[in-house]
């Protein structure tokens, strides 16, 4: 190949691909789609897989078995179906939300801040969480309601707790709004980490399970607790998804937002109350994974640019394909922490994108 | 002295109007029991020292702050009854030069103009879109289309931020300072823009300019604002004399007037 | 549960006791616990332990359907003889095999210092500090017996439970409770006979030092956990202080029940007469630990008594203990005259 057909192939490679990103961009309800069937295929997939070896016909006439009453005439061990119906099936459909949940917030916070490198953590929820989960892991007592401990109760107090002291302290502030709300986390995660700090320097055994819980993981997924978590979630991330305007109004400052009709004080409140729920509620019920909440909405702006409308809906089907896949990732490999796996696959890919970022879209 | 003016005819309710209107930040008084009225289709100058309350009466108006004492009224009706996104469909701001968090196109920019008419849940309909285009050929932005904002120079993200305010589509347009960054072609631009705004669409302009030359040219009618007091309202001739420009100013102009301008060929 | 890494913290009495009150109010209101558990004495120094107070039956009763209560407080209904057990402590491997039923265990927990040879082959469902659900529910066990003190995480006992499979939790946090964990072993797994033997064989040892040492003196001990950044020993009143106090020394302690830590400076203040390097397996010698700075100045270093232990033997509370206890009499007292293991 001679260096100018090399070079138009490429060119022609260049333009197949902006080809795509144009029909993406254009068309978000579109890739939505795809990415929902994606998400379908990744969670049956994930299903079929895990240690024990369970032939895929049988999981699937298991589930139809549990979900329509249908008899297929097959047969299988209760452990099969314990392993499919208690373990797998709660443990997926748990990280598929909570990968949403993280990327929703992540978006949220990104354009409510107005700063690239927010997450879902970045206003001391991480911290808080931790804190809550450490003490709870601290006091001598077991108490489990509806299977969620004081573990969970208490790292979702905590995230919240600590988004609320956030809030209130950066109104006190002479910094305008968000710049505040930045700083003002930063201090508190400070000191609520060092908190962690302490008490995990006081809890000689328990602190294996604290950091258990500072990796995250779905290994601890049950019916009841996605029962308790996902309307929350859902009630949480509904809520964003309404006021994507907002989030759009808020791109080029407050002040600008207040003049296209937002009322950016109480939307500000508002979408800072929500989406400290999605996290914490994910937070509780699978402690602390990072990396979704920050790259996720990159990637998708990436391709369908930075309206919240499409960035939104797109993070939640994206978030969920990444922890489904890091999941099913961590198990295959030896049931290595979940904030592990999705950080090795993201974060190769997400470099990737940036070399290969076109003009028009860049971060 | 302007050859390019609006005739104000009296008779229809002003669409702006400040009624003894004291603005303060905390107990720093900026705006002294300021009297306006703007009628629909005006074309206004704010000119005046730095710090005379210039920009404050813009936030008045524009609901950002509410006054101490007297009310500040648009359509007749005070502004704090407004809720923000009906206030918004009312006057459009030209929002300040913004660092972008994110990459957006140029489009995408202009587009945030639609906000306020935007339905919540369905989002832009074609008449949004329309309304873009439009106001991004208007500006002469359409070789711009699909570019990513932040590769833009000032003067270029100026004028999107001005197709933005056009594309909101609302009877009062108002610009605070919007010729910072601009070079002198594109102070021209701007400028002409919106004489275009208000000739062909009745918009009422209202404009914050630090260049006296420009309001005197392009506004027939010019606020001198000095010390939180409207210190002159009036034609450019009338206000801008020697002896207000030295009082206000404290600098000793000189003034030509009836200067022969090149207008900019139309070549966009 | 050996001390490659310092000992989990003794639950404290009241704190057990709470959890136990609050487990028992939650369960569907069972009866009286039946219970043969020997009431633990913690932080005994003396060298004479209680003889065992159950004896055989002379006419035994079916074995199963057996409740048990676990160390946790919990019962657990042993409907029939189990056949394939998962054991998620070495100790509990060791305890199996030697109790005669080690062909019964189907899955076990990694262990890097594993005993007997034989468990090689069965496959390994549990690491440190995890445990693969999915796995062990695969096996299809009908008892699985897990760690208490957070070696299994309370998480997949729970999750064990939640799933219908029985679930016994060992916990040893002195002596005297190792015995009542082998005798509820074999009750567990229908060896209660072979359990008692193997108790009384291992009292039998640890009497045999008691008599040997008794009328020795007791050197200041200090066993060394961990040295290479901070300097790790037992904590007061842990399953290792008890062991030293067993073996005839006078064992130096971090001061506190849940520090694991000894500042150099306690240490030099309390001036042990013997080293016993429980990290000897790691490599460090007794050159190397007088050549460290400021430690010259111990008496145990003066007079070169620093000796390297067998770590595994002396903190695992399953069935080698006894021999454990053995090595450690003879390295704190090299001269010790004890009778050829087997006999006593």
């Amino acid at each position: 190949m001679t260096a100018a057909s090399a070079g138009f192939g490429a060119a022609r490679a260049r333009t197949r691909r902006s080809l795509l990103r144009e029909g993406a961009r254009r068309h978000p309800r579109a890739l939505f789609g795809a990415v929902a069937a994606a998400l379908a295929a990744l969670a049956v997939l994930a299903v079929g897989f895990g240690t024990v070896a369970i032939a895929p016909e049988t999981t699937m006439a298991i589930v139809l078995h549990r979900v329509l009453g249908l008899e297929t005439g097959a047969t299988w061990s209760a452990a099969s179906e314990t392993i499919v119906w208690d373990l797998r099936i709660p443990r997926v459909l748990t990280a598929a939300m909570v990968g949403a949940a993280l990327a929703v917030a992540g978006a949220t916070f990104q354009g409510l801040l107005r700063n690239p490198l927010a997450d879902p953590y970045v206003l001391g929820t991480a911290s808080g969480a931790a804190l809550g989960a450490a003490v709870a892991l601290l006091i001598p007592v077991r108490i489990v309601v509806v299977e969620f401990g004081l573990v969970h109760a208490f790292a979702f107090v905590g995230a919240l707790l600590a988004i609320t002291v956030v809030y209130r302290l950066s109104r006190l502030s002479a910094w305008s709004g968000m710049t505040s709300l930045l700083l003002t986390g930063y201090a508190v995660g400070s000191l609520l980490a060092a908190g962690l700090a302490m008490a995990m320097y006081l809890s000689g055994a328990t602190l294996r399970q604290i950091f258990a819980f500072l990796l995250g993981g779905f290994e601890a997924a049950t019916w009841p607790r996605l029962a308790i978590a996902l309307p929350l979630v859902v009630f949480g991330t509904a809520g964003i998804l309404w006021r994507a305007r907002v989030l759009n109004g808020l791109m080029l400052g407050e002040e600008a937002a207040a003049h296209l009709g937002v009322d950016v004080r109480r939307e500000r409140a508002i979408l800072l109350a929500l989406g400290s729920l999605v996290t914490a509620a994910a937070v509780a019920v699978s402690g602390l994974i990072g990396f979704v909440g920050l790259v996720v909405p990159h990637v998708i702006r990436l391709v369908v640019g930075p309206s919240a409308r499409a960035v939104l809906p797109l993070s939640i089907v994206v978030g969920a394909c990444l922890l489904v896949l890091a999941d099913l990732g961590a198990r295959l490999l030896g049931d290595i922490p979940v904030g592990v796996v999705s950080a090795l696959v993201g974060a190769p890919f997400f470099l990737f994108l940036l070399r290969r970022a076109q003009s028009g879209y860049e971060l | 002295m302007t050859d390019l003016g609006v005739t104000v005819l009296p008779g229809p309710a002003p669409i702006v109007e400040f009624r003894s209107v004291t603005l303060a930040y905390g107990r720093r008084e900026i705006v002294r029991a300021a009297d306006l009225s703007i009628a629909p289709g005006e074309r206004v100058a704010l000119v005046g020292p730095n710090g005379a309350g210039k920009s404050t009466l813009l936030r008045a108006l524009t609901g950002l702050l509410a006054p101490a004492a007297g009310q500040v009224e648009v359509d007749g009706h005070d502004v704090a009854d407004f809720d923000r996104a009906a206030l918004a469909r009312r006057i459009a701001v030209v929002p300040q030069l913004a660092v972008l968090p994110f990459s957006a196109r140029v489009e995408d920019i202009v587009a945030l103009g639609r906000l306020p008419h935007e339905d919540p849940i369905r989002g832009p309909r074609p008449a949004d879109r329309a309304a873009v285009a439009e106001a991004m050929d208007r500006v002469g932005l359409g070789r711009l289309m699909g570019r990513d904002a932040r590769e833009l120079s000032l003067g270029e993200r100026q004028l999107v931020l001005v197709a933005l305010a056009i594309a909101q589509a609302a009877p009062i347009v108002v610009l605070d300072e919007p010729t910072v960054h601009l070079d002198l072609r594109h102070q021209v631009d701007v400028m002409e823009l919106l004489v275009d705004l208000n000739a062909r669409d009745g918009t009422t302009v209202l404009a914050v300019l630090h260049d006296l030359n420009l309001a005197a040219r392009y506004f027939p009618r010019v606020l001198v604002v000095a010390d939180g007091r409207i210190a002159a309202d009036g034609p450019p001739a009338d206000v801008l004399t020697a002896a207000r420009i030295r009082d206000v100013f404290g600098v000793d102009p000189g003034i030509l007037w009836g200067a022969p301008w090149s207008t900019v060929p139309a070549d966009r | 549960m050996d001390a490659s890494l310092p000992r989990s913290i003794p639950r404290s009495r009241f704190g057990t006791l709470l959890a136990a009150v609050v487990l028992a109010a939650a369960a569907a209101g069972c009866g009286t616990p039946q219970s043969t558990r020997i009431t633990p004495q913690p932080g005994a120094t003396t060298s004479a332990l209680p003889p065992s107070t159950a004896t055989p039956d002379p006419s035994p009763s079916p074995a199963f359907p057996v409740t048990l209560v676990d160390d946790e407080g919990t019962e657990v209904e042993i409907t029939t003889e189990p056949e394939r057990i998962v054991s998620l402590t070495p100790a509990t491997t060791e305890i199996l095999f030697a109790l005669g039923v080690g062909d019964h265990i189907v899955g076990r927990v990694e262990d890097i210092t594993l005993f007997p040879p034989e468990a090689g082959p069965i496959p390994e469902v549990a690491g440190f500090g995890t445990v693969n659900v999915e796995a062990i529910v695969g096996l299809e066990p009908d008892l699985v017996i897990a760690g208490g003190n957070f070696f299994t995480p309370p998480d997949g006992i729970e999750r064990l439970r939640s799933v219908g499979l029985t679930v016994l939790v060992v916990y040893a946090p002195d002596v005297e409770t190792v015995f009542a964990d082998i005798e509820l072993t074999g009750r567990a797994v229908g060896r209660a006979d072979e359990a008692l033997a193997l108790a009384d064989a291992i009292r039998a040892e640890f009497d045999a030092v008691a008599t040997a040492a008794s009328d020795l003196a007791r050197p200041r001990v200090f066993y060394e956990l961990d040295a290479t950044g901070a300097i790790y020993g037992p904590a007061d009143a842990s399953f290792l202080a008890e062991m030293i106090a067993l073996a005839g020394g006078d064992p130096i302690t971090t001061g506190s029940p849940d520090a694991f830590e000894i500042p150099l400076e306690r240490l030099i203040a309390a001036d042990p007469e013997v080293i016993l390097l429980g990290d000897a397996a790691y490599g460090v010698t007794a050159d190397a630990v007088a050549a460290r700075a400021g430690w010259n100045v111990m008496t145990a270093v003066r007079d070169g008594a620093i000796r390297p232990t067998e770590d595994v033997i002396i903190t695992r509370p399953g069935p080698r203990l006894g021999e454990g206890l053995r090595s450690l009499a003879l390295a704190i007292h090299p001269d010790l005259d004890l009778p050829a293991e087997g006999g006593g």
